[in-house]
């Protein structure tokens, strides 16, 4: 059995809203093993992102435990959080968020360079970019560049510096079906050959089903938790980044 | 190094750029103004300071003691060679010279006139006293002689009396007594000033000796190659003079002139300090608003692990590459103005007439702006400072982005 690097106990976290009061998550149980490939389903208002906020220790939860990587959550400050992202926690966004002024391998070094690698952080952001089918591309701006390779810059800035754990809300949401496939692809390639832990939330069922492990939130709660057998190791689609896509729009 | 970050902060600078010009604009106007204010403060404390010491009171004086309370004439110095040639031996001395001073009447005929006289070292004093030194009609005091008077016009005036003229002066003796010696007009001296003419009375310093029958001198006269260095001259000579006697600063001398220098430093202290407030209220309100429009991408940053302090120096980089630009039009705007201010000069006597006095002491009539290497320093100071001190309310508000906003907006 592999370690288990994420365990939320009675997770409940509570937002005021002016007058309102939301309670976001109400008692989530879950446990995450190194090396899974799990994704977060349910409706909007389910609680997805609002774990995978305390879960990346974007925030602290209002009550009940939560254990990452071996460290309390609600017992860091708020340096210590960051300091625990930046060491071991990638994210992917929905919307990309990548650097604009940047280009897609000065966004991926700089991760590396706020990890206070030296030298060779610029081969090693080369060599994630290459891996991801984005060599070509490396001297690109995010502007000159498609939702899907931006999104894969995104997936190269979060894994570039090897963290245990990647979190990707809802990655695939403005990718089209192909892009959203060949992402998924590489996310799963990544895990198999670096043993990295994938949380991802999502609404579509075509991602879900690369998911190795479907746990399901409702009104706040874990409504089911499914694991599926490994299947064999995926292979990254062949021609990605051998022909650059064109830029949309 | 970080020079992802680095490259990150001054392309940021390059999103809006018409408000980037525009704070580098308002920078570069700022620090042009900065410059010609601070050029015209330092040729004015120049201007004032050397006027001011080469109008009588020198940077530093050696006097007898007892003579700072009193302000008495008569006394003298302990032993005035030994003072002479301490201040002499002093670095960074540029002229060093004796006087005696005594209260006398002059009289010509019925005419009489009550005045200072001063027995100086014909040699040495027009250096230190620049009244002297182009003598209106006659000739100055020749090293050596005796028994030669050089007067003010308004003197001469007074006592109906001309070049060539033999004038009686009376004076109080050391015992008290009457004492009087016949001086003869070799020069008259006209200076602008009436008040300054009626003052100018000198002689050879040993017919001052003679007439009050008290030898030596009342003080010893030190002009600096640097009136900065003032107070740290003083230390030195001060252990080398003769025991008793004491070493005074120009601004001991002249309390009041020293007091009006203040306040004109004060008032273009706080003109400097209104266009740094403009300069510094402008970086702020753009860094703000710079942060404001990048705020999800602060939290971006803040997600990937970015610390507080990290964020503060990232907004802090943009803040200096701003301030350097805004340093380069600075000078660009004016190094020009000041190097024609530090050539041509400006000429007072459009605002105040024919002659500027200030305190009582005649002013040269042309004020000289400073041109100097502190230029450089001093334009990055006040760029850097200013930008660097307005943004750090923008990079604390950068710094305090909430991470968690990112996924939120996400959503």
């Amino acid at each position: 059995m592999n370690e288990t690097i994420v365990a939320a106990r009675a997770l409940a976290k509570t937002f005021q809203l002016g007058k309102l009061e939301v309670r976001a998550l109400r008692g989530v149980d879950l446990e995450v093993r190194q090396g899974e490939f799990l994704a977060l389903v349910g409706p909007s208002g389910s609680g997805k992102t609002t774990f995978l906020n305390l879960v990346g220790a974007l925030d602290v939860p209002t009550s009940g435990d939560l254990v990452v990587l071996g460290r309390r959550i609600a017992e860091l400050s708020r340096a210590e959080r960051a300091d625990l992202r930046l060491g071991s926690i990638g994210f992917v966004f929905q919307a990309f968020n990548l650097v604009p002024v940047l280009t897609a391998l000065e966004n991926v070094e700089f991760v590396l360079e706020l990890r206070g690698m030296g030298s060779e952080r610029r081969a090693r952001a080369l060599a994630v970019l290459e891996e991801l089918g984005l060599g070509d591309l490396a001297h690109r701006r995010p502007a000159e560049l498609s939702g899907g390779q931006q999104q894969r810059v995104a997936v190269a800035r979060a894994v570039a510096a090897r963290p245990r754990l990647v979190l990707a809300d809802e990655p695939t949401a403005n990718l089209d079906g192909e892009n959203a496939e060949v992402l998924m692809h590489l996310m799963r390639d990544l895990r198999d050959r670096h043993g990295m832990t994938f949380v991802f939330s999502t609404h579509d069922p075509r991602v879900v089903a690369h998911a190795v492990r479907v746990v399901t939130l409702e009104d706040g709660r874990v409504a089911r938790d499914e694991e599926k057998a490994e299947e064999a190791p995926h292979e990254i689609l062949p021609g990605i980044g051998k022909a650059p896509e064109p830029p949309r729009g | 190094m970080a020079w992802v970050a680095a490259r990150y902060a001054v392309r940021s600078l390059r999103r809006n750029a018409r408000r980037t010009a525009l704070s580098v604009v308002g920078i570069g106007v700022g620090c042009a103004l900065a410059i010609f204010m601070e050029s015209v403060n330092r040729g004015r404390d120049e201007l004032f300071a050397r006027t001011g010491a080469e109008s009588g009171s020198g940077n530093l004086r050696v006097v007898p003691a007892g003579w700072r309370a009193r302000r008495d004439p008569r006394l003298r110095l302990a032993d005035w060679q030994a003072d002479l040639a301490a201040a002499r031996a002093l670095p960074g001395a540029k002229v060093v010279t004796p006087r005696a001073r005594a209260q006398v009447l002059l009289a010509v005929g019925t005419h009489v006139v009550s005045v200072e006289m001063v027995g100086v070292d014909p040699s040495t004093e027009p250096a230190a006293f620049r009244f002297v030194r182009q003598v209106g009609r006659g000739r100055y005091l020749e090293p050596g002689e005796r028994g030669s008077a050089v007067v003010g016009k308004a003197v001469a005036e007074r006592l109906r009396a001309d070049l060539g003229d033999e004038v009686l002066v009376t004076a109080v003796g050391r015992d008290g007594k009457i004492e009087s010696a016949m001086l003869r007009i070799v020069g008259v001296v006209s200076t602008g000033s009436e008040e300054i003419d009626a003052g100018i009375c000198q002689v050879p310093l040993p017919d001052v000796q003679d007439l009050t029958g008290l030898p030596g001198a009342g003080e010893v006269t030190v002009i600096l190659a640097d009136w900065r260095a003032t107070d740290a001259a003083r230390d030195r000579l001060a252990p080398r003079t003769a025991k008793g006697d004491e070493v005074l600063t120009w601004g001991e001398l002249s309390p009041e002139f020293r007091g009006h220098m203040e306040q004109d430093k004060a008032a273009s202290r706080f003109v400097r300090l209104v266009i740094l407030l403009v300069v510094f209220l402008g970086v702020a309100s753009a860094q703000l608003a710079a942060v404001l429009e990048r705020r999800r991408e602060f939290a971006v940053l803040a997600a990937l692990g970015m610390g507080t302090w990290r964020m503060v120096r990232l907004v802090l980089q943009e803040a200096v590459a701003l301030g350097l630009a805004g340093a380069a039009l600075g000078l660009a705007l004016g190094l020009p103005v000041v190097w024609r201010f530090s050539t041509a000069g400006l000429d007072l006597r459009r605002w105040t007439g024919g002659s500027f006095a200030f305190q009582g002491v005649l002013l040269e009539p042309i004020l000289y702006g400073d041109l100097g290497a502190w230029i450089v320093p001093f334009v990055l100071a006040v760029a850097l400072g200013a930008t660097v001190v307005a943004s750090l309310y923008p990079a604390w508000f950068a710094a305090r982005t909430d991470p968690a906003a990112a996924l939120r907006v996400a959503q």
